[in-house]
């Protein structure tokens, strides 16, 4: 039970990092990505083969690089190979493509590299994956539980890094234009705004993330193979993004958790009836059921994107909801108190 | 009326047998006039006169196939958006367009040229610099407001004002970018009678201080207030121009009208 | 070559009528349904449980078609038209056929589970037609997506129900201003695109001679690639798109390793939207 719940936590930062780093690339700037995950796998195969050595006693992996390098290193070289791959997949799909142009072709380009992984084995083994990827700082030696937590840790600091940075990101100028990007883009050119730069800059920014998450995953689970990133995994990040609070930073935190318990500790209450498949499939259901039910009745999501500096005067006209929604958002309110602090300026 | 090549010392923009057709109809054809500093310049004209395309071809939005338009002895003809707004020319659209999930002040920041943490960098990196920037942009855009009489909405989000509201954000907005010269499309669609008279005063004031302003608009009242001078547009050219009560006078003007 | 250019005629023909389902369906309602794959595994699954009841495997597509027809309808009233309602955007909806998506697939899991099943009619021996190699099933399919196509194409063209889904398509407020009830337009278009899903997923699972819940998932990005082709929304586009990428995977897939070849209609259709944004057969596109 223990070991469940610090595994939850470790895995709960992990995913928190991802969705903070999707929320920069949809939340603020209205870039749909639907192939979030896919930068999330290829950062974790790099992290890999940059930290793993040579192959070890597994067999015929075969792999490149081979580097052995510490292992903070390996996240950040994930970072960047997947922000250098960002600013591919953004210069091809940056042309004024209708946003479900872009949804597709998001998807296609990740399905594209999903299929060259799974494939192309010199490059990481193929469908089979690599396995060994070391234990990072004496992990070794630590148990199960005490592997968590530290990895836990880790997530916690990483996640820390990336909240300062979104949330520097969505106070400064430069999140004003991405903002006005989403919002309307041909306003943000009228006024001059480096519509471009800005979009490429954040879609990179984001895909960084999405790379050193990967990067902890891998350590984390000290294999990785390519059923870890399907494509299904990125709209589940999407889901969690949407439910939780689009452009809000808390509320990327609180969906990469809401769906995190809802993909694990549901599971322990409902294993009674059917096979495995069945209670995966449940949880599948209810995500959609939420998805659909929050793009309906609730579309800012549990968090709404940050209420305490914009409304100096106070309350939101118009939004004090009532039933279910209003006792989720007192809950809410309840878990986070900070929100109430004052406003700048 | 200025001549093509010689800026004259009232004219600003200056528009020179202008073209532009939308697939195979003919939308401007050969239109001509000049626009003066310090003035007010009423455009007005049926529906399908081309006032709205030639808005959106002065900023840059469209290519006219023919014709220059020089801006400050410029040829800013097919430009783009972003490099006709370089230059001084600022617009607002016949449907309003804000960006509705920001609060109203930020609509307005937003509109400052030349901020500095515009960029990745700079924007994360360059907080000492840019907060008090940002400091100084709210007070200029706050005072921006409160003279359109937005003050007390200053912190809601855009999407809650009423049209009349986001007309005169518009021109808030607008403002902010330190034009030299302001398009407003249809400023007066939808707005209640008191906001028409407060946004004509407006208008007359931002004249006063020199800025070329030409505008779109149906509302004789409202032009009787602010215009100067009103140029009257049909079938894609300038039919008449003049001061609003001889345009009103003319047979020309009445037989567009009722004719189409 | 030629064998594997008949091979590409049995997969564009599946291709083409999931492709022309979801493109008319694009058309009308002018958002991308991520959940119609699972529209074609749904069609699939019924069609199979009606076989195995002991229905004949004909009648059992035609159960498939309706039931997966009733369930576009059901999709549109209970998610899709409250959206529109709301003036949603279109991501709002695109992103809420997502979570329709992850709604089907899953209860067909949780209906018939994740084991491959089969039909009982077996697709039949090999014949040599021409220069092409095709079995029965194979040569069933074409004809049926030929019989199917056709039939559309004489609705759209000369029913008041085609001019009036036309209409709609073009531009939805005049429709309506135009006293059509456009309301009804999108229902009955939802009936056709569904029926065609179903279709296609039991054509599919024939040719893949396996049936599992993520049969019409992992193809709808093929379909995508087809309607990409032939621009989105554009129901004979899809057709000329199916065509292509049916062909260019199977012929690719006769020279390169057959691992990739899922990849080649993806590459073709990342490569064309570089070039051609709007796709190839289109003129003015519909605004997002």
């Amino acid at each position: 039970m223990t070991y469940f719940l610090i595994d939850l936590l470790a895995m709960g930062m992990i995913t928190s990092i991802m969705t903070i780093g999707l929320n920069m690339q949809y939340g603020f700037a209205g870039i749909l990505n639907f192939t979030f995950y896919t930068f999330v796998g290829v950062g974790a195969y790099v992290t890999a083969v940059v930290t793993m050595g040579t192959p070890s006693g597994y067999g015929s992996e075969s792999y490149i690089l081979h580097w052995s390098l510490p292992w903070p290193i390996g996240l950040l070289i994930a970072g960047f190979v997947c922000a250098l791959l960002g600013l591919a997949m953004i210069m091809v799909t940056i042309r004024r493509l209708r946003s479900d142009y872009l949804a597709i072709v998001t998807v296609s380009i990740g399905f594209i590299i999903w299929n060259l992984i799974n494939n192309y084995i010199p490059l990481f083994d193929g469908g089979n994956g690599l396995f060994g990827i070391p234990y990072i700082a004496g992990g070794a030696n630590m148990s199960n539980v005490q592997y968590s937590m530290m990895m836990g840790l880790i997530g916690l600091v990483v996640l820390v890094g990336a909240l300062w940075l979104s949330r520097r990101i969505a106070n400064s100028p430069y999140g004003r234009v991405l903002r006005a990007i989403r919002e309307d883009e041909v306003i943000a050119e009228s006024f001059e705004k480096p519509v471009r730069r800005a979009r490429i800059s954040i879609f990179m920014v984001g895909c960084f993330m999405a790379g050193v998450s990967g990067g902890l995953l891998a350590y984390y689970l000290t294999s990785w193979n390519p059923q870890g990133f399907l494509p299904i995994e990125s709209f589940i990040l999407m889901a969690a993004l949407i439910i939780g609070g689009t452009g809000s930073n808390w509320g990327a935190i609180v969906g990469a958790f809401v769906i995190v318990e809802l993909l694990t500790e549901i599971s322990r209450y409902i294993p009674t009836f059917g096979s495995e498949a069945t209670v995966g499939a449940v949880r599948a259901i209810l995500i959609g059921l939420m998805l659909i039910l929050f793009l309906m009745f609730r579309p800012e999501g549990i968090v709404p994107e940050r209420p305490e500096r914009w409304y100096r005067t106070g309350r939101v006209p118009g939004s004090e909801p009532s039933g279910l929604v209003g006792a989720i958002k007192r809950r809410e309110a309840a878990l986070w108190p900070s929100r109430t602090r004052q406003p700048l300026a | 009326m200025a001549e093509p090549d010689s800026p004259a010392a009232g004219v600003i923009l200056d528009i020179q047998e202008v073209d532009f057709s939308y697939g195979g109809s003919q939308a401007l054809s050969g239109c001509t006039f000049g626009v003066n500093r310090a003035t007010v310049t009423g455009l007005i004209g049926p529906n399908g006169a081309g006032k709205s395309t030639l808005i959106e071809i002065i900023a840059g939005g469209l290519r006219p196939s023919a014709g220059t338009i020089t801006f400050e002895g410029a040829d800013i003809a097919g430009l783009g958006r972003v490099a006709i707004a370089k230059r001084g020319i600022v617009r607002t659209f016949q449907t309003s367009r804000e960006l509705l999930r920001l609060p109203v002040i930020e609509n307005v920041m937003l509109a400052a040229q030349n901020q500095y943490g515009e960029n990745l960098l700079s924007g994360v990196f360059g907080k000492s610099k840019w907060a008090k920037q940002e400091k100084e942009l709210r007070e200029e855009a706050a005072t921006l407001l409160e003279w359109v009489g937005l003050g007390h909405a200053m912190d809601q989000r855009a999407g809650s004002l009423s049209g009349g509201q986001r007309r005169l954000l518009d021109m808030a907005r607008a403002l902010m970018a330190k034009p030299k010269m302001l398009l407003l499309d249809e400023p007066t669609a939808g707005v209640y009678p008191a906001i028409v008279q407060l946004m004509a005063e407006r208008i007359n004031d931002v004249a006063k201080q020199g800025l070329a302003v030409l505008v779109v608009a149906h509302n004789m009242a409202f032009l009787e207030w602010v215009a100067d001078d009103v140029v009257v547009m049909d079938q894609g050219r300038m039919l008449t121009r003049g001061h609003i009560d001889e345009v009103r006078r003319n047979e020309l003007v009445t037989t567009a009208y009722l004719g189409g | 070559m030629l064998e594997a250019i008949g091979f590409g005629l049995v997969t564009a023909a599946v291709v083409a009528m999931a492709a022309v389902g979801l493109s008319l369906q694009v058309s009308v309602t002018n958002f991308i349904n991520f959940a119609y794959g699972d529209f074609m595994t749904f069609g699939a699954y019924v069609a199979y449980a009606a076989n195995s009841a002991g229905l004949n495997f004909f009648a059992a597509v035609a159960v498939g078609g309706v039931a997966t027809a009733l369930l576009g309808v059901l999709a549109n009233l209970t998610v899709f038209r409250p959206f529109v309602r709301r003036k949603a955007r279109v991501i709002t909806l695109l992103i809420s056929t997502i979570g329709l998506s992850f709604i089907v697939q899953n209860l067909i899991v949780i209906i018939w589970g994740t084991g491959a099943e089969r039909y009982t009619v077996s697709i039949g021996n090999a014949h040599h037609v021409g220069p092409f190699l095709w079995t029965t099933g194979d040569m069933v399919i074409m004809v049926t997506a030929f019989v199917l196509l056709l039939g559309l194409h004489l609705m759209l063209r000369y029913t008041r129900f085609g001019k009036s889904l036309r209409a709609t398509s073009n531009n939805p407020d005049l429709a309506l201003a135009s006293g059509i009830d456009t309301g009804r337009v999108v229902n009955y278009t939802w009936l056709i695109a569904g029926f065609f899903a179903a279709v296609a997923g039991v054509a599919l699972a024939m040719e893949l001679n396996t049936l599992r819940p993520v049969l019409g998932f992992n193809e709808l990005f093929v379909v995508f690639g087809a309607i990409i082709l032939g621009g989105i929304g554009r129901p004979y586009g899809a057709m000329l798109g199916a065509l292509i990428i049916g062909i260019l995977t199977e012929v690719s897939g006769a020279y390169l390793n057959p691992a990739y070849k899922g990849s080649i209609a993806f590459a073709v259709v990342v490569i064309l939207l570089l070039v051609r944004p709007q796709g190839l057969l289109a003129a003015k596109g519909k605004s997002a």
